[in-house]
């Protein structure tokens, strides 16, 4: 998770690994992650993971448990006998009520089944972050003169109360949490309203332009767009 | 007859059993109880005629009887009366009765003494011909009693016969006891009955035990516990026999369920691995990555490759049900050197440079399915390929087999463990090995080989050692 701070990208990001052997389930955890920010490092069995998780620390491991050399209850089992505390999520195809037993008796910490849905993968991963309390995820983001508390939702600009819509919202936290990034709009229109969601792009015109009267009833101005590409936010005020 | 059917097994039996057993009561009651009359009445006929027979001798001499000439005058109703007399007792009267069949005297004096029935005619007229031992039983008044007639002559076996006499005796002492007799008959009968029913109920019922199990473990599988086997109380007995084949019956089934649940939950297990890849990138595309044309390139392959691997298992396991359902074996002479030849030209498309070694054996024909047989060889093939090095030649050969032919396909690849070895045929089941999972099949090969052998009616064997290669052996009938 990133912490925002004012305005600026925490670069302290998480260091995940993942442990799995299916190249294309590594390949999109790798892309999918680190476009969520996180840092990631792949290894394709169980021992070149241990080996891994010895030479350098990580922040959360999600672990295959069909693995070729060890299966990834044994793996964990030696992990946490080399004292290693880090938070586990495993992964597998596996239902039944014994083996997630099992997964957690190993020393997991969460169990996800296959396939699973990304949304979730994340959630579950910032869920595991929190509770590893290491570094806290703040509920509240902040940018520049914008704040906005995912608890409570409130939204304030200089300590003015805004009102906004869910869509609205969930928009504007994911600019909050990226600032500067450019969103495309197919990008928003599948984070803001859903992979399954099969009206036009257009739509996200329309929410952006409510978003900017409700931020932008005084100068200076925040959001921009960026012709032909989408649009991002700027905290500090270089918006157009 | 439809409340007989209605009936349980065991009801109908008990009922059998308990007519059984009146019947052969009343036949045995009734025999028994006729024996013993007959003995009775004999033996007071005889007890009589050995009583009468001293006196009669005696009023013969007497009455100057006993001469070899027939008497005549000598014999009237005054001697007559007198062995009427002689001969009547408490217990029988006797009459006597002259040639024409005119009673001469009756002994009865007293009134406690019985009274004689009148002599039968025709029983009379047997007596007075020569008929020595006539006894016969006459109803008078309620009583029953019975009649000797013993022919009077002047001496033993003389053809002379000069009157009869007729001893009768009521048999009311006989009836008495029989009476007392057959009374305790029939209380045995009565108790004998009922022990034997309700004894023959509990043997039933004990006898029927088994297949009352039976009927109980049937429910609770119908029941959907298929975990329960049947008692086998004894297993020399039919019902034993019964649950015990019933109980090898449900292991069968219980075996090929498991198996089943096991090839689907093996074939959902390799359709999910490759739909979580394409569904995971389909996710992180639809997240934004679909803007970074590098990574939406390296996500697109990725899926293209799923989505190949999920074709290819969906057609490996329609081939497999195919198999398994009805596979048409179209069987045709096959010479096997042709064979092979075409085979290894046909073969190199798949030998990725290696080097494929026909070892020509004898020529034989064999009646079979080419195209099957094909499928099977490449599959052989295939896995051979797949766990050899490049370097390595893989070689087919053939010999005779009295009634079959013995075909082998070896390499000198990474060969298998034994443990590893006994699973091969089993769906989806994969070796451990260094090659990557990419570079797996989907462990549907060898099973899918053994089913078309199998549907050819030949065999498959593997021998192999870890390190050393491995030979796949199939026989095929002639």
């Amino acid at each position: 998770m990133i912490i925002i701070m004012d305005g600026h990208e925490n670069n302290l990001k998480f260091n995940i690994l993942v442990i799995e052997d299916d190249p294309v389930i590594t390949e999109f955890l790798r892309t999918g992650l680190g476009y969520e920010g996180y840092e990631v490092a792949t290894a394709g069995d169980a021992a070149s993971g241990l080996r891994a998780l010895r030479e350098k620390p990580y922040d959360l491991v999600i672990l295959d448990v069909m693995l070729p050399d060890i299966d990834g209850f044994e793996a964990c089992r030696r992990l946490r006998r080399s004292g290693s505390d880090v938070p586990v999520l495993m992964l597998t195809v596996k239902k039944e009520v014994s083996d997630r037993v099992e997964g957690l008796d190993s020393g997991a910490d969460d169990y996800l089944t296959k396939p699973f849905s990304f949304a979730e993968l994340l959630a579950r991963i910032r869920a595991l972050l929190r509770r590893s309390g290491k570094r806290p995820e703040k509920t509240r983001l902040e940018a520049g003169s914008l704040t906005l508390d995912r608890e409570t939702r409130r939204v304030t600009r200089n300590g003015r109360e805004i009102t906004l819509t869910p869509t609205e919202f969930r928009l504007l936290e994911l600019f909050m949490r990226y600032p500067r990034r450019v969103f495309t709009r197919e990008t928003l229109l599948n984070r803001v309203m859903g992979y399954e969601y099969d009206g036009g792009s257009n739509i996200i015109d329309v929410h952006v332009s409510h978003l900017r009267n409700k931020l932008e009833d005084r100068p200076p101005k925040l959001i921009r767009t960026v012709f032909g590409a989408g649009y991002a936010l700027y905290p500090d005020g270089q918006g157009s | 007859m439809k409340a007989w059917q209605r009936l349980s097994l065991r009801a109908r039996l008990s009922l059998l059993n308990a007519f059984l057993l009146i019947l052969s009561l009343v036949v045995l009651g009734w025999s028994s109880y006729w024996n013993i009359w007959q003995l009775f009445v004999d033996s007071k006929g005889s007890h009589l005629r050995a009583r009468a027979k001293p006196i009669i001798e005696h009023w013969l001499s007497t009455n100057n009887l006993d001469k070899p000439r027939c008497p005549g005058r000598n014999f009237n109703a005054g001697n007559a009366l007198s062995l009427a007399c002689d001969l009547t007792s408490r217990d029988a009267v006797a009459i006597v009765v002259d040639r024409k069949g005119e009673v001469l005297a009756s002994g009865r004096r007293l009134s406690e003494e019985p009274e004689a029935p009148p002599p039968d005619k025709a029983y009379l007229k047997r007596a007075l011909a020569g008929e020595n031992e006539i006894t016969h039983v006459v109803r008078v008044k309620d009583t029953r009693m019975l009649v000797l007639l013993i022919p009077l002559r002047p001496l033993p076996a003389s053809p002379c016969i000069f009157g009869v006499v007729q001893m009768s005796a009521p048999l009311d002492d006989i009836n008495q006891i029989l009476f007392r007799h057959g009374s305790m008959l029939l209380m045995l009968a009565l108790v004998l009955l009922f022990a034997g029913s309700v004894a023959g109920f509990w043997l039933t019922g004990l006898s029927l035990r088994g297949l009352r199990d039976l009927l109980d473990t049937c429910n609770q599988i119908g029941r959907g516990n298929f975990s329960v086997r049947a008692r086998v109380r004894n297993r020399w007995d039919e019902t034993g026999q019964l649950a015990s084949a019933f109980n090898r019956m449900l292991d069968e089934l219980e075996a090929a369920l498991a198996a089943q649940k096991r090839f689907v939950a093996n074939a959902a297990h390799e359709l999910l691995t490759p739909l979580t890849g394409l569904r995971g990138s389909l996710e992180v595309l639809l997240r934004g990555a679909q803007d970074d044309p590098v990574a939406s390139a390296r996500l697109l392959k990725g899926m293209y490759r799923e989505v190949n691997r999920l074709v290819r298992l969906c057609e490996q396991l329609l081939g497999m049900s195919r198999l398994e359902s009805s596979y048409v074996v179209k069987r045709q002479p096959v010479i096997l050197p042709d064979f092979f030849s075409d085979f290894s030209s046909q073969a190199k498309s798949i030998m990725e440079g290696r080097r494929l070694v026909i070892r020509q054996g004898p020529h034989v024909t064999v009646r079979t399915d080419p195209d099957l047989m094909q499928q099977v060889l490449f599959n052989i093939l295939s896995n051979a390929i797949r766990y050899s090095p490049p370097d390595a030649p893989i070689q087919i050969g053939w010999r005779l087999l009295p009634g079959q032919v013995e075909i082998q396909v070896a390499d000198q690849g990474e060969g298998m463990d034994p443990r590893t070895l006994s699973r091969v045929f089993e769906p989806f089941f994969q070796g451990k090995s260094d090659k990557s999972p990419g570079e797996h099949g989907l462990g549907l090969g060898l099973p899918l080989a053994k089913s078309m052998v199998e549907a050819l009616g030949g065999s498959i064997r593997i021998r192999s050692k870890k390190g050393r290669g491995t030979t796949v052996f199939l026989t095929l009938p002639l």
